[in-house]
C-alpha cells in the first residue's frame, strides 16, 4: 500500500517538476528537490490533490513545508487521507 | 508525432496524465535537439482551454524553453495589474497567446498596488508601456459597499461613485498610453446573507455586484472590454470556481483548476484585438448535422428533429450554429457525399433549421478534405488559420490536423449533446464588438455568388462592371464608420498594403491630427449594399501625401475601387496644394495579392535598395488624368473633405 502511494505520488513530483528520473526517498526535504519553491508548492498540493483524489485543508498546505516535515511524513499524510 | 497527440487530445480525463506524459517526452526530445519549430507546432496544438492545471503547468515550463527560438508574426505588449497573485494567471495567458500563434511580452505589476501604478506617472507599468492593459481585479477591490440598511437611492449613488472610481482610473491609463484595456467585472461569490432573498433585497451584496457589474459594462467606453468573468464563475459552478484554500494560502483568485480556463477567456480576447479569430465554421454533414448517413438511410432514415431524442440533439445544435451565421460568422460545408444528395436535405427536410442560404460555401463531393478545406477557404476568400472544421469522424479530423495544420480541428465528443459546449470552450469567434456589418455578412458572401453569375453571363469585364450599377459613398472616418474601419484595419490580410494595425484608441488619436486624412468607400450595387469597404490613411508631408494604410475588403476585388479612390486622392492632394502622392508596400505571408498594386496605377517606383518592401510615387503633374473606372460617386453627402 505505502509503496503504491509512494509510486504514484513520485509520478506527480515528476509531473510537477518536469523530471522523469527524479526518485523519492523518505528523508527528502524541500531543500533537496532543485525548484521546490513556494509556486511549486502550491503545483504539487494541486496536482496531488487532482492526481491522487484528496484534499488538503489550508493549514495542512503550509505544514507541510515547516521543518520536521519531509517525503515520509508526506507519504503518511497521503495514507491517513487515502483511509 | 501525431500519434501522441491524436492519443493525448482523445483520452478520458483518467487516462490524460499518462498520454501527456508521451507527449511532453515528445516535446522534451524535440527542445533538446533544437528542433524548435517541430516542438512549437507540437505544443500550440497541446494547448487547449479544457486542459488540466498540472499539464499545463508542464507546457508552461516548456514553453519558456522556446521563447525567442520561433518567429511570430503577431507580437504584443501587455501589461496585467492585479490585486491577486497573477503569476500564475499570466504564465498560462502567455501559453495560450503562444497557442493562438502570439508572441506576447508582458510586464506583470506587483501585486495589489494598480491604482498606484495608474496614477503614478512615472511607474513601471508606463515606461513599459503596453499596447494592452488587462486588469485582473476582483470583488474584493471595490472600494465601497452599501450597508444592509441602504435603501434603493442610496445604493445607486454608491454604484455611480464606484463606477466613477472605474472610469477615471480606464481614462488616466488610456489618456497615457492610448492603450486598449481588459477589465475584469465582479464574480458574484456563492454565499448569499439574505438567502433567496438576496436578489431582492436593495442593500444585499449579490444584488449590489449584479447592478454593478451592468454598470461598468453600460459605462466602458470603446477602449476597454469588459471581460466576463462571472460568467466563467457561473459555468463552473460557483463553489468550485470559488475554492477560498487557495486565495487564503496563495492569493489565488479562484480554484487552479480553473484558471487555464480562465487565462483562455482573457488570451482570446487579446487574440481577437489582435485580428485572429476565426471567421468560418466549416460543418461536416452526416452525424455532425444529423444522426445517420444521408446516402443510405435516405431523407426519411436520417435522425433529424421532434420525436427522437438524438435528433432533437441535432436540430439544437443546428439552431446553436445558425445564431452563429446570423451574428456573422461564415458557415460552410465540407462533406464527403454526392452534392444532390446533399443539397436535397438543406432544401427539401421540413425539420432542418440550417437552409441552404445559411451556407456561404457548399462542398459536398470524394476529394480528401484537407482538398476541400483549402477550396473553402480560397472560395470565401479567407486564410485557412480563419476556418474552424466540425467533423465527428476522428480519422477526418486526424487527416485535417496533419495536411491542413492551420485549420482550427476541434476534438468532437461521440455524443451530439456536447458539440456546443466543444465549440463553446474554444471560443474561436470571440467578438469584441458587432456592427451592423456582422449581422448582414452572410447576405454580402451571397450577393457575391450571384455577381458571379452574371460576370459569367456578362461577357466581357467591362460590360459587366457596367452592368453592375456601382454608386460608391467616400468621406473621412466618423463615429459611425470608426468601429468598421478599425475592424477593417485589425483583420484585413490580402489586400492590405502595409497591414499596420490600429486599436480605436490609436486611430481616434491620429485622426485628431491634422495632418492626417482617412477615407472610408462603401460600395453598393444593383445586387446590393457591399457596406464599408476599404479605408485609407495618408499623412500631408511638406508638398507630398503618404499613404500609411490602404486596405480593401476582397469581396470587392477587380470592381475598379482602387482607381476611384485614387482619383479622389488625387483631388484631395491638389485641394490641400500637393504636388506628388507617395505609397508604400510591406509584404507578408499574406498580402501577395497587391505586389503589384501601385505599379498598376501608374506609380513609379523609387528605388530604396529592399527588394520586398517597396516604395512608390505618382507626381500629380498637368498631364495626370483620372483612371477610367466605373463607379459613382453618391452625390447627398458623405463626400465632405477635411
Amino acid at each position: 500500500m505505502v509503496e503504491l502511494i509512494r509510486n504514484e505520488v513520485q509520478q506527480v513530483f515528476r509531473d510537477v517538476f518536469g523530471d522523469p528520473q527524479l526518485v523519492l526517498r523518505d528523508d527528502m526535504t524541500a531543500n533537496d528537490v532543485e525548484g521546490w519553491d513556494s509556486l511549486q508548492h502550491l503545483n504539487l498540493v494541486i496536482a496531488m490533490e487532482k492526481r491522487l483524489g484528496i484534499k488538503f485543508a489550508t493549514a495542512e498546505i503550509s505544514r507541510l513545508k515547516e521543518d520536521g516535515q519531509n517525503i515520509g511524513t508526506l507519504l503518511e499524510m497521503v495514507k491517513r487521507k487515502r483511509g | 508525432m501525431e500519434d501522441s497527440l491524436q492519443i493525448f487530445l482523445a483520452a478520458s480525463e483518467r487516462d490524460r496524465p499518462v498520454a501527456f506524459a508521451m507527449v511532453a517526452a515528445r516535446l522534451r526530445e524535440a527542445l533538446d535537439a533544437a528542433r524548435y519549430d517541430e516542438a512549437a507546432a507540437l505544443l500550440r496544438r497541446a494547448v487547449f482551454p479544457s486542459i488540466d492545471y498540472t499539464s499545463a503547468q508542464a507546457l508552461v515550463r516548456l514553453r519558456q524553453k522556446l521563447r525567442g527560438q520561433t518567429a511570430s508574426n503577431h507580437k504584443i505588449k501587455l501589461a496585467v495589474l492585479g490585486s491577486f497573485t497573477t503569476k500564475q494567471l499570466v504564465a498560462l495567458i502567455d501559453l495560450h497567446l503562444f497557442a493562438m500563434g502570439v508572441e506576447a511580452e508582458i510586464y506583470e505589476g506587483e501585486y495589489g498596488v494598480f491604482r498606484q501604478e495608474i496614477l503614478d506617472p512615472t511607474s513601471e507599468f508606463y515606461q513599459f508601456a503596453p499596447k494592452i492593459l488587462f486588469l485582473a481585479t476582483t470583488w474584493r477591490d471595490l472600494g465601497r459597499r452599501p450597508g444592509f440598511d441602504s435603501d434603493q437611492a442610496a445604493v445607486c449613488s454608491t454604484i455611480q461613485a464606484e463606477q466613477g472610481d472605474w472610469s477615471a482610473l480606464w481614462q488616466t491609463a488610456h489618456h497615457h498610453l492610448g492603450c486598449q484595456i481588459i477589465q475584469n467585472n465582479f464574480t458574484i461569490p456563492p454565499w448569499r446573507s439574505f438567502g433567496n432573498h438576496e436578489a431582492r433585497h436593495p442593500g444585499s451584496f449579490g444584488k449590489y455586484l449584479t447592478a454593478m457589474n451592468l454598470a461598468v459594462t453600460e459605462a466602458a467606453p470603446p477602449f476597454v472590454t469588459i471581460h466576463d468573468v462571472d460568467h466563467l464563475a457561473s459555468t463552473w459552478g460557483r463553489w468550485r470556481w470559488d475554492d477560498p484554500r487557495f486565495f487564503h494560502q496563495a492569493k489565488m483568485p479562484c480554484d487552479p483548476e480553473c484558471l487555464v480556463d480562465y487565462s483562455h477567456s482573457v488570451a482570446s480576447i487579446i487574440a481577437a484585438q489582435l485580428g485572429l479569430a476565426k471567421k468560418c465554421l466549416v460543418l461536416d454533414l452526416d452525424n455532425t448535422l444529423w444522426g445517420g448517413v444521408i446516402g443510405d438511410d435516405g431523407l426519411g432514415g436520417i435522425r433529424l428533429g421532434q420525436g427522437n431524442p438524438e435528433g432533437e440533439a441535432y436540430l439544437e445544435f443546428q439552431k446553436y450554429v445558425k445564431n452563429l451565421r446570423q451574428r456573422g460568422v461564415l458557415l460552410a460545408v465540407c462533406s464527403k457525399n454526392r452534392e444532390e444528395t446533399a443539397l436535397e436535405v438543406f432544401d427539401k427536410h421540413p425539420e432542418m433549421a440550417l437552409r441552404r442560404e445559411d451556407i456561404s460555401c457548399f462542398v459536398a463531393n470524394w476529394e480528401d478534405k484537407a482538398t476541400n478545406l483549402r477550396t473553402i477557404a480560397k472560395t470565401l476568400n479567407i486564410g485557412l488559420d480563419s476556418l474552424v472544421f466540425a467533423d465527428d469522424n476522428p480519422a477526418e479530423r486526424a487527416i485535417a490536423r496533419q495536411l491542413v495544420p492551420e485549420v482550427a480541428v476541434p476534438e468532437l465528443p461521440e455524443d451530439v449533446t456536447g458539440y456546443v459546449k466543444t465549440l463553446e470552450q474554444h471560443r474561436y469567434f470571440q467578438v469584441l464588438s458587432i456592427g451592423a456589418e456582422d449581422l448582414r455578412r452572410t447576405e454580402y458572401y451571397r450577393s457575391d455568388a450571384m455577381r458571379r453569375d452574371t460576370q459569367a453571363s456578362a461577357g466581357d469585364l467591362q460590360t459587366f462592371l457596367q452592368s453592375l450599377e456601382m454608386i460608391a459613398r467616400i468621406g473621412p472616418i466618423t463615429a459611425v464608420t470608426m468601429e468598421r474601419s478599425v475592424q477593417l484595419i485589425q483583420r484585413s490580410n490580402q489586400f492590405n498594403l502595409t497591414t499596420r494595425r490600429r486599436s480605436i484608441a490609436e486611430l481616434s488619436a491620429l485622426l485628431a491630427d491634422k495632418r492626417w486624412i482617412s477615407r472610408t468607400v462603401s460600395l453598393a450595387d444593383r445586387f446590393g449594399d457591399n457596406g464599408l469597404i476599404s479605408v485609407l490613411l495618408a499623412q500631408i508631408r511638406e508638398h507630398s501625401l503618404e499613404i500609411d494604410t490602404w486596405l480593401m475588403s476582397c469581396r470587392v476585388l477587380k470592381r475598379g475601387v482602387e482607381a476611384f479612390l485614387l482619383n479622389h486622392l488625387c483631388q484631395v492632394a491638389r485641394d490641400h496644394g500637393l504636388n506628388v502622392i507617395r505609397g508604400e508596400y510591406i509584404p507578408t505571408s499574406k498580402n501577395e495579392l497587391v505586389r503589384n498594386h501601385y505599379a498598376e496605377l501608374g506609380f513609379s517606383k523609387i528605388d530604396d535598395g529592399s527588394e520586398e518592401h517597396t516604395a512608390w510615387e505618382l507626381k500629380l503633374a498637368d498631364c495626370w488624368r483620372p483612371l477610367p473606372n466605373f463607379i459613382k460617386e453618391e452625390t447627398n453627402g458623405g463626400a465632405n473633405t477635411k
